[in-house]
């Protein structure tokens, strides 16, 4: 949900549809609400609702549609464009849709994105505004507790955003990180991550390192992604990655049948050809047993 | 990288010089090359006053000059005749392919004119630069006609043309890249020995071709006397970007210093049998190397081969 040119089209372009930033400007208003089906992480599936912004749209789905637009709703993700002119009616809109959501989906969850950030460069104005918005909605959301999120499509933001929301919905999450963190002790690596197949979204990630989070490994998502696209130009697919030098090891490989895997090993030690036989043996593991 | 300076004498020995009329794209060209700027954040670009200077790795450097609208005495009366001077000197002339060619071509060969007067032998190569947005037909058609006027002309006027080469450029994809890669290889020291040993690692390790990169340009300094597929040179150009793009999220791991303790070497699996290797030579070049018809065994013996090649590599380029 948002209003018109707030960039809802665009990102889920962006995340499930591979274009690039720039192919954005193609795209013309959402008429009513376009339904998209996509397989994630699996057995999965995500029924993306992104609901056109124009009043007209807006009118409907707040009145003869309200059941239909916000029954049976899992997630809810508000986008603001950051420039709107009139903050007072995108606030009047966001209650309303909250109001809808606590009667017909009190289970709901609420994300609001504070998009376009691109738009304010120095990052200290940047954290001030989301501030801003953290405050004025969490007077105006009742039980939500909506998460803020700053994005842009023209950084890794937008990546980071979707991950943690997406990586919510899978059921499993506690146990797939339980057998990651196995994994990686008997593997004695450094650092772990699995990306979603499709999305190369980060679905979980192991780090020796707590403190860091995992908000780097977005650069690795969006460069595989834009590699991805790339490659089809010379009608090719990516398979995987390998990059060694003295202090570490890197592998971006295939694993199950919905995920990639990343594992970073800094132990001279521990042979290349190793990893690799470690990342084989436990597939069949992941991916029979967590059916993922 | 951009440094200003109105000294003529200092001028690196091995140059470019890239000349052209004002908004035919010379400062877009090296911004994206050099800096990294997004073709479209070039749209703002102010025109250039002074020259700019822009250095590669092997001491190759690139000059950008302010734009000449007509060559009248008083435009180019500071610029002294020795710019053009010696063996390692190449001179670009950028010309806006959707502007008015006929006016570029007129002030471009008074600019040969005066090149040559000093060093018949100076490569002139002729970027036709924005052809982004023309269909590759009207792109050859253009091409077609510069060349068949240039020739005409230069022959009319007793210029030296044995040098003469045309590009079709625009700086939103690498086709820029590619054309500055051939102007520079008549640059790069000892290239003949580079293109050797890059010609016999192609055919012993039965590669499809091989590059020496520049990393922070992506301009290849040379290759094997193999045909340069531009897709492929795209391609490969694609796959150092995703290369630094990953191995950023490391950094931590890699202690600085010692330049060959730290050299880092790469494969990339495509679909089916298709491989890229890339092994890093020293801290401004890697070797790139492609194979799309691989057979298994093969694997390790281009990785062995490659690392032996790299460091062969580099010491011809110590
Ligand atoms: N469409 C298109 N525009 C280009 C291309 N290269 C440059 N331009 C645009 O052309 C305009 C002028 O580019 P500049 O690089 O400032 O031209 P310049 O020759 O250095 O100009 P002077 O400094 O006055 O000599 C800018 O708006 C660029 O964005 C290209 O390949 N395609
Ligand atoms: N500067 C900037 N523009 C964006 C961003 N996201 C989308 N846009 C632009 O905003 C316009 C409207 O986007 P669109 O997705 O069609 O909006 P929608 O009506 O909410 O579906 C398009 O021209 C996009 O290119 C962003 O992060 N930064
Ligand atoms: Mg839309």
């Amino acid at each position: 949900m948002g209003r018109s040119g707030a960039g809802k089209t665009s990102m889920r372009s962006l995340i499930f549809a591979n274009y690039s930033a720039h192919d954005t400007r193609r795209l013309g208003a959402t008429i009513d609400v376009e339904h998209s089906t996509v397989q994630f992480m699996g057995d999965m599936s995500l029924n993306i609702w992104d609901c056109g912004g124009q009043h007209k749209y807006l009118d409907n789905y707040m009145n003869e549609q309200k059941e239909n637009i916000f029954g049976n709703v899992e997630v809810l993700i508000y986008v603001f464009d950051l420039e709107t002119a009139n903050k007072d009616s995108e606030y009047t809109l966001y209650d309303e849709c909250i109001n809808n959501l606590g009667k017909y989906s009190r289970d709901a969850k609420v994300y609001t994105l504070v998009h376009k950030m691109d738009k304010i460069p120095e990052a200290d104005l940047k954290e001030a505004k989301l501030d801003m918005y953290r405050r004025a909605l969490a007077k105006r959301s009742d039980l939500f507790m909506p998460e803020v999120f700053g994005t842009s499509i023209w950084d890794n933001t937008l990546f980071h955003a979707w991950s943690q929301i997406v990586r919510r919905l899978v059921p499993s999450m506690s146990t797939i990180e339980r057998h990651l963190e196995r994994f990686q002790k008997l593997t004695e690596a450094a650092e772990v991550v699995l990306f979603e197949r499709a999305t190369f979204l980060v679905v979980c990630s192991i780090n020796s390192d707590k403190g860091a989070g995992s908000n780097k490994y977005m650069i690795v998502s969006q460069a595989i992604k834009t590699y991805r696209n790339r490659c089809t130009a010379i009608q090719s697919a990516l398979q995987s990655f390998e990059i060694r030098n003295r202090d570490f090891s890197l592998f971006i490989e295939p694993f199950t049948k919905s995920t990639f895997i990343l594992v970073i090993t800094t132990d001279p030690e521990i042979e290349p050809a190793v990893t690799k036989a470690n990342i084989k043996a436990a597939q069949p593991h992941f991916q029979d047993k967590l059916l993922i | 990288d951009i440094t200003q300076n109105k000294d003529e004498d200092s001028l690196a020995e091995r140059r470019v010089l890239l000349m052209g009329m004002p908004r035919s794209g010379k400062t877009s060209i090296l911004a994206v090359i050099f800096d990294n700027m997004q073709p479209y954040d070039t749209l703002s670009m102010l025109p250039t006053v002074q020259r700019g200077t822009y250095r590669m790795s092997m001491g190759i450097t690139v000059y950008d000059f302010p734009g000449i609208d007509d060559y009248s005495e008083t435009q180019y009366n500071n610029l002294s005749p020795s710019v053009y001077e010696g063996e390692h000197a190449s001179l670009v002339y950028v010309i806006d392919s959707q502007g008015d060619i006929q006016t570029s071509l007129s002030t471009m060969y008074s600019i040969i004119r005066m090149a040559q007067s000093v060093n018949p032998d100076i490569p002139i190569n002729i970027f036709l630069n924005k052809v982004d947005g023309l269909s590759e037909e009207l792109r050859q058609d253009i091409q077609q006609d510069v060349q068949n006027r240039v020739m005409k002309t230069m022959t009319y006027e007793s210029l030296n043309s044995t040098f003469v080469q045309f590009f079709l450029t625009t700086i939103f994809d690498e086709s820029i890249k590619e054309a500055l890669s051939r102007v520079v290889r008549r640059l790069v020291p000892k290239y003949n020995s580079l293109e050797t040993i890059l010609n016999s690692f192609c055919s012993k390790s039965s590669l499809d071709k091989a590059f020496l990169f520049d990393i922070s340009t992506k301009v290849f300094l040379a290759t094997d006397s193999s045909p340069t597929d531009s897709l492929m040179y795209m391609f490969a150009c694609h796959t150092l970007e995703a290369i630094q793009d990953i191995v950023a999220i490391c950094a931590g791991y890699t202690a600085m210093g010692e330049e060959e303790a730290g050299l880092q070497k790469t494969v990339v699996g495509m679909d089916g049998s298709f491989k890229i290797y890339v092994y890093q030579v020293n801290s401004y070049s890697v070797l790139l190397c492609l194979n799309t018809m691989l057979i298994a065994r093969q694997d390790s013996l281009i990785e062995y081969n490659g690392s032996k090649i790299a460091k062969a590599i580099r010491q011809i380029l110590r």
